[in-house]
């Protein structure tokens, strides 16, 4: 092996060590507040304040360790902790890439590394008695850059959209893994409709 | 004005007009046709299709859902899909809406 291919290695494992242990530091900071605090708009918010000191460390998500989608959106899985833990990611998505207002049904913050993201927020404000119609209005939005953040409760609607000519790079955190959502709600104002995409937890892990 | 294809849905036997400035969902929703679909934005794969003929340009959508290898096989997603042809679809889904 060449002696700069092996420099280079030995870098991407100590920045890819040193981003482990950034990412597990975080998570205990998490657990700590919930623990203390619980899930609400304030714990949430002191959340997101975590969430964007770490994504401010840029050195810890170089290009080289994300490389960009082969088509426009990517999710990196950081650490992802076992049963109903959190689950903590890195997304790059390049810009006109979008999300349809959805509600995940699980509390989320996301903070930028680098680019910018548009959130949308909506409210449901159908009876929601007929199946597969729903009604949502526009109630807010935040464009989410280098140094700030987005947090939303477990049930709160949100669409996205990459704004700009740089690629998103993002840390999300969520108080599920994505593979243990208990659903994810999509609504489209432009249908008037709503289709539920069914969790996709595994029998043998709903409840653990 | 933007050019109008006829886009035949195999699921449904019908054939319908889109715009090239409308996806396939778009235009199959609007012709009342209980297309499969979730995210309609490239997110969730529920619309992913056959595209048994004609030639469609993709919107933006997330890798997981439609990998190049998918597209060199003829899938695409309806939802991110506008029409460059006349052309066949054929949803995966086992039934529509």
């Amino acid at each position: 092996m060449a002696k700069s291919s092996v420099a280079s290695s030995a870098k991407s494992s100590a920045t890819a060590a040193k981003r482990l242990k950034a990412c597990k530091a975080l998570l205990a900071q998490v657990h700590a507040i919930t623990a203390r605090e619980g899930i609400h708009p304030s714990s949430l918010h002191a959340i997101s304040q975590k969430l964007v000191a770490l994504a401010k460390r840029k050195e810890l998500f170089p290009a080289a360790d994300f490389p960009l989608p082969t088509a426009q959106g990517h999710n990196y899985p950081l650490l992802v902790e076992d049963g109903d833990g959190l689950g903590l990611y890195l997304n790059v998505a390049l810009p006109g890439k979008e999300a349809a207002p959805h509600d995940h049904g699980i509390w989320c913050a996301t903070a930028a590394v680098s680019g910018r993201e548009k959130h949308e927020f909506y409210r449901r404000v159908d009876d929601g008695k007929t199946a597969g119609r729903a009604s949502v209005i526009k109630v807010g939005e935040v464009t989410v850059t280098p140094g700030h953040g987005m947090v939303m409760a477990d049930h709160d609607i949100h669409a996205t959209t990459v704004v700009g000519d740089k690629p998103m790079i993002a840390l999300s955190l969520y108080g599920y893994a994505l593979v243990r959502f208990p659903s994810v709600a999509w609504y489209h104002p432009q249908f008037q409709s709503v289709r539920t995409v069914p969790s996709r937890r595994t029998p043998a892990s709903v409840g653990a | 004005m933007a050019k109008t294809y006829q886009v035949t849905i195999r699921n449904s036997g019908q054939t319908i007009a889109c715009t090239a400035n409308q996806t396939i969902l778009q235009a199959a929703i609007a012709a009342g046709i209980d297309y499969p679909y979730a995210c309609a934005t490239g997110n969730c794969a529920t619309c992913i299709s056959r595209l048994e003929d004609g030639k469609v340009s993709l919107l933006p959508h997330g890798d997981a859902c439609l990998t190049k290898a998918q597209i060199a096989t003829g899938l695409t997603l309806s939802c991110r899909a506008r029409p460059r042809s006349d052309l066949t679809v054929n949803w995966l889904a086992r039934s529509g809406g």
